[in-house]
């Protein structure tokens, strides 16, 4: 993974945090990557180029009036007022090239100074096991501040640590085992059947989260269950649980009024163009 | 009509074998590479502009340039040559490179007719563009995708698009290669190789122009494709077109509209 910077810019060696995505059912993780760069006001500083990205391009996500400026697969963002950096991703990884993919976004962000990842991504709402609506939208986490994955600031805030996390789980192992450096992969493994407590090692945040893990970084996966639909509020929720989390205060964030967020102009036709009405 | 529950999703939703870390990886395949006459094999080719055609009216246009030469082809090992025809065809599975030298200024053409997968995109614009060939410029021709479109098209609206590096849309010193095009609205997206060729523009700090036309067939579309190129981008080229490239490229265009007619689906 190569990193590339816009003309006259630089990543800031001392914002030590890090917010990304990673691919999952609704793209919650993406959107509200997407709503924080858009209302934190954050600058681009550069692209990352990865072959294990398919590739895409498009017109400015962000602005009002999109003047042509080129948006690219993975785009790395600065928030000054916030002190952070974040990565936003746009395509899908190659099938197959997901732990390589992890690998090199742990490799960028360790030669980069972060010190703590915030991973942001959803999961299927047809494997929430104690549905619990009292409260609204939950928000769940996995963390590497301890062993079992539980993290005090988290807990504080009221969330909770990821169902069923077993770091012993011969999946979460086999994880850990790829995430080293020179790992080769077990192809008995591979072929066997994946049950039901395969599922969430199984997905792309986990990838992730045991990548970082491996270079020493400390990392924070906050996670929030939902379906395929609109997931524009899934979004919300999941971008402003990230700014409790790492602490961001109301000043920071640029949207008018009472309302902090910036929803990106390119999400007006997110879902699509509107009904054709002529038939009615 | 279409199927909601079986049609393929838009692009933003993903399959569960996306979705997974243990999904095996595709067979490798030997990376492309470019074949090249001997006159031209041994330097680096720094073309003033590298025109690179995807879409049905570019092709066809560039094919019938009777003054260019053929100096080379991009192989991928995964398309078989076979059928192919000894002289370029327009129906060969092929990505020929040709020139045309004007005074001081090489111009050169891809022809890019075989399909290149997504997975494969990353590794054909690295060899089409920073390695052998260096260009000041770069221009890529391709049809709207209508999977990635956000807006509405239509079979009868003929309509235009581009994306230009920052480079070239700062355009420092020069104008812009292709004028009077709208920015590809914002929300929609481009992929493939031709999203692979342009972010290889923007990486190696290259003036690069992706433009998209759609109905990738019709009179109306080749009409604008043809004066792009001759009103912006080949000015001042001396260059000739095979007078017949019109009336073949409108059989063509008939005959897909008989093969893709779905009125009895």
């Amino acid at each position: 993974m190569e990193f590339h910077r816009d003309e006259g810019k630089q990543l800031n060696p001392n914002y030590s945090t890090l917010i990304l995505p990673a691919l999952s059912i609704g793209n919650v993780g993406q959107l509200a990557v997407d709503l924080l760069i858009s209302s934190l006001n954050a600058d681009k500083i550069g692209y990352l180029d990865d072959p294990n990205v398919l590739p895409c391009v498009g017109n400015d996500a962000y602005s009002p009036s999109p003047l042509g400026k080129l948006a690219l697969p993975l785009e790395a963002y600065e928030s000054s007022s916030s002190a952070l950096t974040i990565v936003q991703q746009r395509s899908p990884v190659i099938k197959g090239k997901m732990i390589e993919y992890a690998k090199n976004m742990a490799s960028f962000a360790a030669a980069n100074g972060k010190k703590h990842v915030v991973i942001l991504s959803s999961l299927d709402f047809g494997r929430w096991k104690n549905v619990n609506m009292s409260s609204g939208l939950q928000v769940y986490y996995l963390s590497s501040s301890n062993v079992d994955g539980t993290d005090a600031e988290c807990e504080r805030l009221g969330w909770h640590r990821l169902q069923d996390y077993n770091p012993a789980q011969r999946t979460w192992k086999y994880l850990d085992a790829l995430a080293e450096e020179g790992s080769v992969p077990d192809e008995d493994f591979l072929l066997e059947e994946l049950g039901d407590e395969d599922y969430y090692p199984s997905l792309p945040f986990a990838a992730l989260f045991s990548c970082f893990k491996a270079k020493g970084l400390k990392v924070t996966c906050l996670l929030c269950y939902c379906s395929e639909g609109d997931n524009i509020p899934e979004a919300f929720d999941m971008a402003e649980a990230t700014g409790r989390r790492i602490g961001l205060s109301h000043d920071e964030f640029h949207g008018n009024g009472a309302g902090k967020w910036i929803t990106p102009f390119s999400w007006q036709s997110v879902y699509g163009p509107p009904a054709d009405m002529t038939l009615f | 009509m279409d199927d909601v529950i079986t049609d393929i999703p838009p692009p933003s939703r993903l399959l569960l074998e996306d979705l997974n870390n243990f999904t095996p990886p595709p067979p490798h395949l030997p990376s492309p590479f470019l074949v090249l006459s001997s006159a031209e094999s041994k330097k680096t080719l720094r073309p003033s502009l590298l025109i690179i055609a995807m879409s049905s009216p570019s092709l066809h246009f560039l094919h019938h340039l009777s003054s260019k030469t053929l100096i080379g082809t991009l192989v991928l090992p995964e398309i078989p040559f076979a059928g192919n025809s000894i002289e370029p065809s327009l129906r060969d599975k092929s990505c020929n490179i040709y020139t045309i030298n004007d005074a001081d200024k090489m111009i050169m053409f891809v022809l890019v007719q075989y399909s290149v997968t997504s997975e494969r995109a990353h590794a054909v614009a690295r060899v089409l563009i920073g390695e052998k060939i260096i260009p000041q410029r770069v221009l890529i021709l391709d049809s709207v995708q209508s999977r990635n479109f956000r807006g509405k098209l239509s079979p009868d609206e003929t309509i235009a698009f581009k994306l230009e590096t920052s480079l070239e849309r700062e355009n420092v010193g020069d104008v812009s290669l292709v004028k009077g095009f709208d920015y590809y609205p914002s929300g929609s997206v481009v992929d493939g190789l031709a999203a692979a060729l342009l972010s290889r523009c923007q990486l190696m700090k290259i003036k690069g122009t992706l433009c998209v036309s759609w109905p990738d067939l019709g009179a109306p579309v080749m009409s604008l494709v043809k004066s792009l190129l001759a009103r912006d981008v080949l000015t001042g080229i001396d260059y000739t077109v095979d007078k017949n490239y019109e009336n073949e490229y409108l059989r063509l265009s008939r005959r897909k509209d008989r093969i893709d007619s779905d009125l009895y689906t």
